[in-house]
């Protein structure tokens, strides 16, 4: 924990270096920041249901930016069963893509786990959202992550979003149950209305489904191997 | 309303006072105005939006003091004026700045005649108020005639949000102000006029860009002001039928294109930047954000004529009323169907690979080769995109310039009417139509008066490419933004040509101060001198800048939202120092 | 010598009786200077008395080719119409007559240059040249001096005839 808190104290000090009015000579190098959660949502339907979030925020200029990230699910009445921050250095390197090395750790599942984090996160074609990340844990294990994301605009604010995140590791961590090869795939469908682009209630679908040695862990403690959920939440950002 | 008559009154105390003295207070400070429905604080100049009408005479030698009653720095800049550079007003260019309660005396002689306008050039106070019109009147007499003249100042205002917070927006989401996005609604529609292939065709290539069509102003939510009031609140000019009005119309907006008529009037376009142009009768004409443009009308009806000035985007009238008595209004129009920008429009933009483009010309019959390579696409939506095809009465060559069809045999007097404008890419969606038929003012049209300088060729060639990446809002020059960049250096009294070539798919109305850009329109000798030129999405525009006033100079699009996040240079015109002798 | 010219409407007849119509020389009483700038006259009102003949040397000291033509409000905004045509077909420029163009027939444009000349009330003289014509005046009547070449009438190179 106290890991957890110097990485968040390093980055805020970064980041308020770097934090000073903007002048009119240089409006262009301006220090902005976002905070934004993508998904705050409840799931009913296999299983127990499970409190989800996906959040993330920067400050930055243009050219460098500190972002956090967290994910998470928390079976509600049960314990945490996934936590993770994610603190990243961010640098454009080209016009719709950037680069994000850090560090993440995870709360959850327990043991918790330290990474580094190199990754690439941008916009790709057809306007699919995307990011994808190497981690190398303090055990030696390699694992990679990828996620696409993309907004289909039914009206000017009713947005229907797929997704999907696959989780593949290179080699097996049985302390955190996490076998070699694809772990988990998840599918979502979101039916958002922007009230506000700031803000948008949503609902949809949830499909979590774990593979090969990581199912196997899942059976061996009564788990589940897959789920299918409705979600109902919200994504907000300011 | 008490303020408002407070304003007149200001503006009536200055008017006197300029005859003789030459001496001008402005005060800046915070006002509270009415335009969206409630009451809103603006940075104004001597408590009015927009600030008094500065009248000057050519040849005065000017003292203006302007009192900065902010809780911040500001500064006033005089928009198209030639003056030393220390005078030019602005901050880390020009001098320190204002500070919260000093006042900074400009002493600078008026150089030339015309309609200007002023405006800060700190921490985009302009996008909130501070902006008027500056009239500065000739020594010798002019080359047109009028009985009575107007200043119309356009402006927009965001009833929402700060100019912090739209580029804040627009840096977290660049389409967060675009409402206009095309959707499952419009693909239908489209696929039922195009068919369901050519319009997914379409779609595919915009999304191998990663663009939006309807991108046309990236903020909207503006409500669009004449003389700093709303369509309701109707600002009136009066005349008596028979005579000549002229109207000294400035474009103080911080994102909006204007198309500006007066349906029932022919409009004379006489100046342009404060230069006397060739009269040219027009019937409708763009106003790009910081251009002036002076026009004669002759109202001979007995009946109220509106000044319709529509946002290029579609969005909005800024609106007034030609009437010969007050409490008259004429008819507003509805606005014209959204305009979106086509393939022709993205030709300059570079910096990744376009193989896709060609794509549709084999998927259907709506997409054109030109000549010179460019892909133009026909989508149902783009109606105006339509009208400038190939096949029209209209040839663009491949060097840009339109050469009308020799027709000779039925031509009537409305020959000058449907040509395409030479300064938009040929089959731009944003290619200008007069909404009621009829002519519509090009740049090819505006021939100098008298020539401010002798004609001769440009030493060099500076190549300003306009660029930007949307989706992080970075706006740049030659792909630098301003505090990554070396400024532009000139050699005084050489003339360079400022090569623009505009990659965005945004138009760009780039401001050189302290300096006339000459815009080479084809008309040689008699290209006209301009402080602002607009460059359309995919087009080249060369302009000549003789470098005759030293010093350090701001250069920079005239857009708040791109300026402020990059679009802009410092020009440096010095002298070899081999010259200087002790 | 009236009649008989152009597309001769019968509005255009009735008009240019009302105008008056060429004068002889010998009946000259008056000759007055007219000095074209850019883009206005110098004077830009005469006096003349019905049914006098009178002798105007006209000079353009501008940089731009101008008219000097006789006639209503009405008839000039017609003329002005034609003038847009001949601009586009390049018998006239912004400083010059091209006299080979306006002799081509150019279908519609054709007949235009015939409204020129000194028998119509209406002389186009480049900058730095000079003209003059005689023209008697009719009865008293609502007229003008006008350049129509496109865009000067419009920004005021216009003048009024006072009768008296």
């Amino acid at each position: 924990m106290s890991r957890l808190a110097s990485i968040v104290a390093v980055a805020a000090a970064l980041a308020a270096l770097g934090l000073r009015p903007a002048e009119a000579a240089d409006m262009d190098d301006a220090i902005y920041w976002h905070v934004q959660a993508d998904q705050l949502e409840y799931r009913v339907g296999d299983g127990a249901d499970v409190l989800a979030w996906d959040a993330n925020a920067w400050i930055g200029n243009d050219d460098h930016r500190i972002a956090f990230k967290s994910e998470g699910e928390n079976p509600v009445g049960k314990r945490l069963e996934e936590a993770e921050l994610q603190v990243l250095y961010r640098r454009p390197v080209s016009e719709f893509f950037d680069v994000n090395a850090g560090i993440r750790h995870d709360l959850r599942p327990d043991p918790d786990r330290t990474y580094g984090v190199i990754g690439i996160q941008g916009l790709a074609r057809q306007f699919v959202e995307t990011d994808a990340n190497l981690f190398v844990s303090e055990t030696g294990d390699v694992s990679a992550r990828f996620e696409a994301e993309v907004d289909w605009l039914l009206t000017q604010r009713l947005i229907l979003q797929p997704m999907v995140e696959a989780d593949v590791a290179f080699s097996e961590d049985r302390r955190i149950r996490s076998g070699a090869g694809i772990n988990t795939i998840e599918a979502g469908l979101r039916l958002k209305y922007e009230i506000r682009r700031e803000f948008a209630p949503y609902i949809g679908l949830h499909y979590e489904r774990k593979f090969g040695t990581t199912a196997n862990f899942a059976r061996d403690e009564g788990d589940d191997v897959d789920a299918l959920r409705f979600v109902a939440g919200v994504s907000f950002w300011f | 309303m008490w303020k408002r008559t407070l304003a007149a009154v200001a503006v009536i105390l200055l008017a006197p006072v300029s005859a003789w003295a030459g001496i001008y207070d402005l005060t800046v400070g915070k006002t509270t105005i009415n335009v969206a429905g409630k009451d809103q604080t603006a940075m104004t100049i001597n408590g009015s939006l927009p600030g008094p009408v500065l009248r000057f005479k050519e040849g005065e030698d000017l003292t203006i003091n302007v009192t900065n009653t902010l809780a911040e720095d500001t500064s006033i800049h005089w928009h198209g004026l030639l003056l030393p550079y220390r005078q030019d007003g602005v901050p880390g260019i020009s001098f320190p700045g204002i500070k919260p309660g000093e006042t900074f005396t400009y002493r600078f002689p008026a150089q030339q005649a015309g309609t200007y306008w002023y405006h800060s050039h700190s921490g985009m106070q302009e996008a909130v108020g501070m902006y008027g019109a500056m009239v500065i009147e000739p020594k010798a007499r002019e080359p047109f005639r009028y009985d009575r003249e107007y200043v119309i100042v356009l402006s927009d205002w965001h009833p929402d949000d700060s100019p912090r917070t739209i580029l804040s927006n627009l840096k977290m989401s660049a389409d967060y102000y675009n409402y206009q996005q095309r959707t499952l609604g419009t693909f239908l529609d489209d696929a039922k006029k195009t068919g369901f292939g050519a319009t997914l065709s379409d779609r595919m290539d915009w999304g191998d860009m990663r663009m939006v069509p309807s991108d046309i102003a990236d903020v909207s939510g503006f409500v669009f002001l004449m003389n700093g009031r709303n369509m309701e609140q109707n600002w009136t000019g009066l005349f008596k039928p028979g005579e000549r009005v002229r109207l000294r119309i400035v474009n103080a907006a911080a994102m909006t294109f204007f198309d500006i008529r007066i349906p029932g009037l022919k409009m004379t376009v006489v100046q342009a930047d404060g230069n006397s142009v060739r009269p040219v009768p027009v019937d409708e004409f763009r106003i790009a954000v910081a251009e002036t443009y002076d026009v004669i009308v002759r109202p001979t009806e007995n009946k109220a004529f509106s000044i319709l000035a529509e946002s290029m985007a579609r969005t909005g009238f800024a609106r007034g009323t030609l009437a010969p008595q007050m409490g008259m209004a004429g008819d507003i129009p509805s606005l014209r169907p959204k305009q979106f920008l086509t393939m022709a429009d993205m030709a300059g933009h570079g910096g990744m690979d376009h193989g896709s483009m060609n794509h549709g010309a084999a998927s259907g019959g709506v997409t054109h080769t030109m000549p010179d390579g460019t892909v133009m696409k026909g989508t149902a939506q783009d109606a105006h995109a339509g009208h400038a095809m190939p096949g029209q009465a209209t040839h663009t060559m491949p060097d840009g310039t339109a050469m009308a069809g020799m027709d000779h045999s039925a031509h009537g007097a409305m020959a000058m009417t449907d040509k395409a404008d030479p300064f938009y890419a040929p089959g731009s969606g944003l290619m200008p139509k007069a909404a009621d038929g009829g002519k519509f003012l090009s740049y090819a049209d505006l021939k100098a008066f008298k020539p401010l300088y002798p004609d001769r060729p440009a030493g060099r060639v500076i190549e300003v490419r306009l660029t930007g990446n949307m989706e992080r809002y970075v706006w740049s020059i030659n792909g630098v933004k301003y505090s990554d960049a070396e400024p532009i250096r000139l050699k005084f009294g050489e003339r360079v040509r400022f090569k623009f070539v505009n990659e965005t798919m945004m138009t760009h109305p780039m401001h050189l101060h302290g300096m006339w850009q000459i815009l080479d329109n084809g008309s040689g000798k008699y290209n006209p001198a301009k402080h602002t030129i607009s460059i359309a999405p995919g087009k080249t525009v060369e302009a000549d800048v003789e470098a005759d006033a030293e010093g350090q100079w701001a250069f920079h699009c005239h857009l708040m939202y791109h300026m402020a996040a990059g679009m802009f240079r410092k020009v440096v015109v010095e002298r070899e120092t081999a010259e200087v002798i002790r | 010598m009236i009649g008989g010219q152009g597309q001769g409407s019968g509005g255009h007849h009735g008009a240019m009786a009302a105008i008056g119509a060429p004068g002889k020389a010998s009946e000259v009483t008056r000759t007055i200077d007219v000095v074209m700038q850019d883009n206005f006259y110098e004077p830009e009102e005469i006096t003349v008395k019905p049914g006098e003949t009178i002798r105007f040397r006209i000079v353009n000291k501008g940089t731009l080719l101008h008219e000097f033509g006789l006639g209503t409000a009405t008839m000039h905004a017609a003329h002005q119409k034609e003038m847009v045509v001949m601009m586009e077909h390049g018998m006239i420029e912004a400083d010059r007559v091209n006299h080979d163009r306006m002799k081509m027939d150019h279908g519609s444009g054709g007949h235009m240059n015939h409204r020129h000349g000194q028998e119509h009330g209406s002389v186009l003289i480049e900058p730095g040249k000079s003209t003059e014509m005689v023209w008697k005046f009719a009865k008293e009547a609502k007229l003008e001096f006008a350049c129509n070449v496109p865009g000067h009438y419009e920004s005021g190179m216009v003048g009024q005839f006072r009768f008296k």
